[in-house]
């Protein structure tokens, strides 16, 4: 039997548990979503340079102090940032193998608008995405405030995004 | 205090999609090129210093099993891998085992082999870094839609840049016309440069912007022309003491080098890193700037320097980092790009060699930039030699979610004992 001559390596198909990964969500995040829960952002606050952190952090990166003080701070913020998505079709990404579009997570056509907001009384940003606004009127300096679920379940999801303050 | 060192050798092996080559075969070419650079002989190699980001290329750990071919047995290895900055910290853990008095000659190495994996590469997906973080993100029950936000639509290091590409243009004024000049330079510089992976000979920002394909905007500001390639490659340096150096017909001398690190601000991982409130900022790169120029007896960089490699996967780093470089007035580099400044032939070449946008094999890319500058010093840079004496050159690298960075300092003679 003689060998075939191929000019690539073979690929072989398989499946890859990815399930196998195991990773420890940081523990501060449970005080962070039970304040969601209330819709209520929580930020830690350090006694030493009176940086607010959102989300918490355990030792501040400014002035390396731990930080044990909290402070409850404002859902409104303002636009630090943006970026616009692609207008996804059915078929043409694939993340982490799955098509965005038939996984419902994009609407055909749709292009996200991915915002930093800066919470007011807050020194750092959050990442969500801006609802309720056209591409075109998303601009550094823009306010913005919340979209709070109905009934909030202590999740990151809880807050869907930002809109902008008619 | 340190002894005076200097880069003696280098070697690069041509970057690009390289399935003629496996990934132990790549880096060989490139260390066995810098030591017939160096006229070394492997046993006259002390130590050996080797980096990739594993998880970013297909390969994982591929110095475990290309020891042998590196000339590695019976002597020290040291592994390396800080993200982007892994090439510059790779040379710069040289310099330091050199520098220190430990060793006399360190063979540096940095490699990438992006086209082993099916994945989209590290510029344009990332997904298999992101995915532990994902991970959590869905365990804390983040919105599907929300999380791609915290990778800027298009992940990891690339989406924390085209936030920072935005912030960027808000401070300076720069218009997406700028990103299309730098994009398109870099690409002309890296057709003169025979190592270079996307090469597009006279290429104008016009034909950049234009284009059908790469005029395409991917994640506002950036257009797909502005992003770097994934590349296969690998590049060494062999760094020397004073004594051997001396022997060398032209040696790059290590006139200054620094390192330092800010919070991180990229997104994804873990969504803690978000405190930075404008990642344009950059203030570390200022801050190893001025440590590396102390250390180099450079006073005015804007004069002293002749030459700059800038790690520049997207187009506004670029500006962003000439000027943390202090090479320009903060939010005014694309004056001097305008003015043409910046090109082979100008007053301050920045990345004659087309850079990181140009040719990106992560691992490979910032130890490029350190065998860049000694290229142009020891005059061996070929086409893309800049037309003038180069007395000093300054090497850059960003890392990490574009919060460690690394500055070496190269000039055509020993940094002055004080």
């Amino acid at each position: 039997m003689s060998k075939k001559v191929r000019k690539e390596t073979i690929a072989v198909e398989g499946v890859w548990p990815v399930g196998s990964y195991v990773y420890k969500a940081p523990t501060l995040y449970q005080e962070l979503l039970e304040g969601f829960k209330q819709k209520k952002i929580i930020g830690s606050l350090c006694t030493g340079c009176g940086f607010v952190y959102v989300p918490m952090r355990n030792i501040c990166g400014r002035c390396w102090r731990k930080i044990d003080a909290r402070v409850t701070v404002s859902d409104k913020g303002t636009v630090k940032s943006f970026t616009l998505s692609q207008a996804v079709k059915k078929g043409q990404v694939k993340v982490l193998g799955m098509d965005p579009v038939e996984m419902g997570w994009l609407k055909e056509g749709e292009r996200l608008i991915m915002v930093l907001v800066n919470f007011d009384g807050t020194n750092s940003k959050y990442t969500t995405i801006l609802l309720n606004a056209k591409p075109e009127e998303a601009h550094i300096g823009m306010r913005v405030q919340a979209v709070w679920k109905e009934k909030p379940e202590g999740k990151l999801s809880d807050i869907i995004g930002v809109e902008p303050i008619k | 205090m340190w002894r005076n060192i200097a880069v003696i050798g280098v070697g690069q092996t041509k970057h690009g999609i390289r399935r003629d080559i496996n990934a132990a075969e790549m880096i060989a070419e490139a260390a066995w090129k810098a030591l017939e650079d160096a006229e070394l002989g492997p046993e006259d190699i002390d130590a050996i210093a080797i980096g990739n980001m594993q998880g970013f290329g297909g390969i994982c750990q591929a110095e475990l099993w290309s020891g042998d071919l590196f000339a590695a047995p019976g002597k020290p290895v040291l592994r390396i891998a800080t993200g982007g900055t892994t090439g510059g910290s790779v040379a710069q853990c040289g310099m330091y085992q050199v520098a220190s008095g430990l060793f006399d000659t360190v063979l540096a190495i940095g490699f990438e082999k992006h086209s082993d994996s099916k994945e989209p590469g590290a510029t344009m997906g990332l997904s298999h870094v992101g995915l532990a973080n994902m991970f959590h993100l869905l365990a804390n029950g983040v919105d599907v839609r929300t999380s791609f936000a915290y990778g800027g639509g298009v992940g990891a290091a690339a989406g924390v840049s085209a936030y920072q590409a935005c912030e960027y243009m808000h401070r300076s004024g720069c218009k997406i016309e700028h990103l299309d000049m730098v994009a398109a330079k870099s690409r002309r510089n890296a057709a003169k440069n025979k190592y270079a992976h996307l090469q597009w000979p006279n290429c104008t920002a016009e034909s950049l912007a234009k284009h059908p394909r790469f005029g395409e905007i991917v994640a506002y500001p950036l257009r797909l022309g502005h992003i770097c390639p994934a590349s296969d490659g690998a590049s060494a340096i062999v760094i020397a003491s004073e004594e051997i150096a001396r022997k060398a017909d032209r040696p790059a001398w290590v006139r200054g080098l620094a390192a330092c690190a800010d919070e991180e601000n990229q997104q994804a991982e873990n969504a803690q890193g978000v405190s930075i409130l404008d990642t344009s900022e950059q203030m570390q790169c200022r801050i190893a700037a001025m440590k590396a120029y102390r250390m180099a007896g450079i006073k005015n960089p804007r004069e002293e320097i002749d030459v700059a490699e800038i790690y520049q996967p997207f187009p506004h780093q670029e500006l962003m980092y000439s000027e943390r470089l202090l090479l320009f007035d903060d939010g005014k580099a694309w004056i001097p790009l305008e003015e043409g400044e910046t090109e082979i032939d100008g007053k301050l070449p920045i990345d004659p060699s087309g850079g990181v946008l140009s040719t990106n094999a992560i691992g490979s890319s910032a130890m490029q930039r350190v065998a860049e500058c000694a290229l142009q010093i020891m005059g061996k840079a070929e086409e893309h030699q800049v037309p003038k004496d180069v007395k000093n050159a300054v090497a850059h690298g960003w890392g990490g979610s574009t919060n460690f960075t690394v500055v070496t300092v190269l000039g055509d003679t020993p940094r002055l004992r004080w």
